[in-house]
């Protein structure tokens, strides 16, 4: 098992590409999202309790940190939402194409930071 | 090589004969039903994640009352029962497809498996049970 494993692979052996970094990033977000996961399962379980653990829980993703959080989850659910449909449509057969890959993976992009930036921007006003 | 082979559109997602290869011929021995899965459930977790994130905008201000009379609404339980189950088993799923690319030793990978499934299990559990409080409108206010 001395075989290198793929994260290894990039970037050290592979020139930095759009295409990958976004395939990684689609990783990533998936990762942070399950985690994300568990804590709206916890926050759906601190309503139904009430009390002091809903308290704590509301303080906790309230604060700094946990605003700082749920912008970082809000990304990650927009761009696993756009990379998501971006990978339904290769399982479909649909824009294998490399320039249209790179374009959609662009579009995703784009689309991430207007849906988040939208968002928060509602939030906030 | 059979170079008149099947169009670049057809996939084992639609189209059966490209399936049955796979199955049958290609070194797909297993895993088949767990990649569908990630599929089905990715399409259904776009309308049900946009209809939950758009909710919870609409309670950003608001307080646990009025969560709590969200959640005790027919549509919206339903619809949050119905995120959770697709969640939780696309993200079971996905996770297991990272732990099988990068965990190799078989201890951590049955440790990595196990506390997946028991985590999965709880939280999964829990929010059903949670919806389920709310929606019974048993609340200890």
């Amino acid at each position: 098992m001395e075989r290198p494993l793929s994260p290894f692979m990039f970037p050290m052996w592979y020139r930095f590409q759009i295409t990958s970094a976004l395939s990684i990033l689609h990783r990533l977000t998936g990762i942070a999202l399950s985690v994300g996961l568990v804590v709206l399962a916890w926050w759906l379980i601190a309503v139904a309790v009430g009390g002091d653990i809903f308290r704590l829980t509301h303080a906790v993703l309230v604060s700094r940190i946990g605003t700082a959080a749920l912008v970082g989850w809000s990304f990650a659910f927009f761009y696993h939402l756009c990379s998501g449909i971006r990978h339904l449509a290769w399982d479909a057969g649909i824009g294998f194409d490399l320039k249209v890959a790179y374009r959609s993976g662009y579009a995703v992009l784009a689309a991430t930071v207007l849906l988040t930036g939208l968002t928060w921007l509602y939030v906030v006003m | 090589m059979d170079t008149s082979g099947p169009s670049p559109h057809v996939t084992a997602l639609r189209n059966d004969a490209v399936l049955r290869r796979v199955r049958y011929l290609g070194s797909a021995r297993d895993g088949l039903g767990e990649w569908q899965l990630q599929r089905w459930t990715a399409l259904a977790l776009l309308p049900l994640g946009l209809y939950f994130v758009a909710s919870i905008l609409c309670l950003a201000s608001a307080d646990r009352l009025a969560i709590v009379k969200w959640l005790s609404g027919l549509v919206p339980a339903l619809l949050t029962m119905l995120l959770m189950a697709t969640a939780f088993a696309h993200a079971y799923v996905g996770m297991r497809s990272i732990f099988a690319d990068y965990v190799r030793e078989r201890r951590a990978s049955f440790l990595a498996e196990l506390l997946l499934r028991a985590a999965s299990a709880v939280f999964f559990g829990g929010s059903i049970l949670a919806i389920l409080k709310i929606f019974l409108g048993r609340m200890d206010a």
